[in-house]
């Protein structure tokens, strides 16, 4: 049983990191109707300015750092969607061509980390922390200063788009940009907005990622994009909520069955997960019709 | 409901327009829809906008929403040319539509509804988000204040917290009259507002317009029930085969022959309730 909350507490851990991912890729998607699958890259990126900012440059606070790394990611992703992604979804109505790009731009931020800062692994400036027995759980102070980042970043995004105009005017466009345009919402400046955050999530993902994992690599290109898409996919498609949902679910999941399989399967267990939902409840364990 | 000559004063016979269109043309794959349309709207005034089937005034109202544009003319809303303008900006400058099908958020509440209408917030700003919440929880206030007394007005009031999604026909169709109304427009057009509507509900949606026309709003609608029309509307104009064929009261139009020959005998023939 000891077992079992061990594997619980890095549940939650792995969750909070997923659930800020889960959320910046969801709400991108609920504007733009297409999948980035960039976004891996994007965590990655996100995770080497934080480590440029802690280590590189300016020898800033890894927490600090984190807080730039990904504002500069948020930046990023505006620039993307403004001079790559966004006249190519005007261009073409088939998002299948801006699912090719996105791959294409996968690859560009794969290959530009690799150029910048090779393919050897790095780590954060940061204190080597001890390990806390909190009840039945095992946590460095860094894991719960992530979770406790993961829960606030959950309620700022659950305020935002509840009780702001912004807020409310993503869902309206998620739900029905015409009419939201007709309503007099400026789609294209929120749609802007929607990248800056998910860049800054994604950004943010990747540097806790990195924080937790102890190291910084280009992989979550690679491996957590799919883990991200499953837990997407799992809470409902374009829907916040679900996203998070999914992310508690797919987290701790992959963290409970490592304890007791082994923990090179974490993967195959998330999708496991994908496509038993996708049989039995293809829109997602918490979707109603409609999104967001 | 109250009839349009008991709300007009004599004072108010001639007005100046609030929208001026002129010599729009529309075609699809070489079919003209709408075909050198010209006509204004006067400001404070409900305008009809009627004609048979096919004669464009859908399309006209698309070219006015910014929805559609148009191959050549001009609409001007009061001195601002706003011909092909984005539909946001449009509506930014005090336009607002419905539609003959009504649309709704339907993922958002009914209040919610209301909430993303009107035109300017500060709520739209990230840096006011994060560095002037009590601007935002003070216009929030507000707004929630005057869409509750909206949708008290329109008879939403019980349903505010159920999703849009969720209401039935007639109460899409208020939902939709009401976001319009909540976004304080200075123009409304209204496609087809009784279309698909029972006796009792139209009644109402007629004073709800004679009541957007008190607090000084222009509306515009297309109608084919030409009792409503009669009752509330101040002008008609009469689209056919994409032209203006007439504009003037009812009364005055049902002894122009083009006119009844165009549409209204057919309206007339095909029995009283129209």
């Amino acid at each position: 049983m000891a077992q079992f909350w061990l594997a619980f507490g890095f549940g939650l851990v792995t969750a909070s990191v997923l659930a800020i991912a889960a959320v910046g890729l969801s709400l991108q998607f609920g504007i733009t109707n297409y999948i980035n699958f960039a976004y891996g890259d994007f965590m990655a990126l996100g995770a080497y300015f934080t480590y440029a900012l802690n280590s590189e440059f300016l020898h800033l606070n890894v927490w600090i750092a984190l807080v730039g790394g990904s504002l500069c990611m948020g930046l990023l992703a505006v620039l993307f969607n403004h001079f790559l992604l966004g006249p190519f979804a005007r261009r073409f109505n088939k998002t299948f061509y801006v699912l090719i790009v996105t791959f294409g731009l996968s690859l560009i931020i794969l290959n530009a980390i690799y150029s910048i800062w090779g393919a050897n692994v790095r780590a954060y400036n940061m204190k080597i922390e001890q390990v806390l027995h909190i009840g039945p759980f095992l946590l460095t102070r860094n894991q719960l200063i992530v979770m406790a980042i993961s829960v606030v970043m959950m309620l700022l995004v659950h305020l935002m788009l509840k009780t702001t105009r912004l807020g409310k005017s993503m869902r309206a466009m998620s739900d029905n940009t015409t009419l939201a345009m007709t309503s007099g919402i400026d789609t294209r400046r929120i749609t802007t907005i929607t990248w800056f955050l998910s860049g800054t999530l994604a950004g943010l993902a990747g540097s806790v990622l990195g924080i937790t994992e102890g190291n910084v690599t280009p992989a979550p290109g690679e491996l957590f994009l799919f883990v991200i898409f499953a837990a997407v996919i799992v809470g409902g498609v374009g829907s916040i909520y679900g996203a998070m949902a999914g992310a508690v679910l797919i987290g701790l999941a992959t963290e409970i069955s490592a304890a007791f399989f082994n923990a090179s399967y974490k993967l195959d267990v998330a999708f496991v997960i994908l496509i038993l939902t996708l049989l039995f409840r293809p829109n997602g364990l918490f979707a109603r019709p409609g999104r967001a | 409901m109250t009839t349009r000559d008991e709300m007009n004063s004599p004072v108010d016979q001639v007005n100046e327009p609030i929208l001026r269109c002129q010599d729009i043309t529309k075609s699809f794959l070489g079919v003209n829809a709408v075909n050198g349309a010209t006509f204004d709207v006067p400001k404070g005034k409900i305008t009809a906008l009627i004609g048979p089937n096919g004669a464009g005034k859908t399309t006209v109202v698309n070219i006015i929403s910014g929805a559609m544009k148009c191959d050549s003319g001009t609409v001007h809303m009061g001195s601002t040319d706003v011909t092909n303008w984005e539909r946001y900006k449009i509506a930014r400058l005090g336009l607002m539509r419905t539609f003959q099908l009504s649309r709704e958020l339907g993922g958002l509440t009914v209040l919610e509804n209301l909430l993303v209408a009107p035109k300017v917030q500060a709520g739209e700003s990230l840096f006011n988000i994060f560095f002037r919440p009590r601007l935002l929880k003070r216009e929030e206030r507000q707004n929630i204040e005057r869409a509750t007394e909206i949708l008290r007005t329109y008879g939403l009031y019980e349903l505010r917290d159920s999703l849009a999604r969720e209401l039935s026909g007639g109460q899409k169709k208020l939902l939709e009259i009401s976001r319009g109304v909540m976004a304080s427009p200075s123009l409304f057009l209204l496609d087809e507002p009784m279309a698909g509507v029972n006796p009792a509900l139209i009644e109402r949606i007629g004073g709800y317009i004679l009541d957007m026309k008190r607090q000084g709003m222009t509306v515009l609608m297309i109608e084919h029930n030409l009792n409503v029309v009669e009752k509330i509307c101040d002008n008609v104009i009469v689209l056919a085969e994409g032209r203006t064929l007439a504009t003037g009261r009812l009364s005055e139009l049902r002894a122009n022959p083009e006119v009844v020959q165009a549409y209204l005998g057919e309206i007339i023939n095909a029995g009283p309730h129209n």
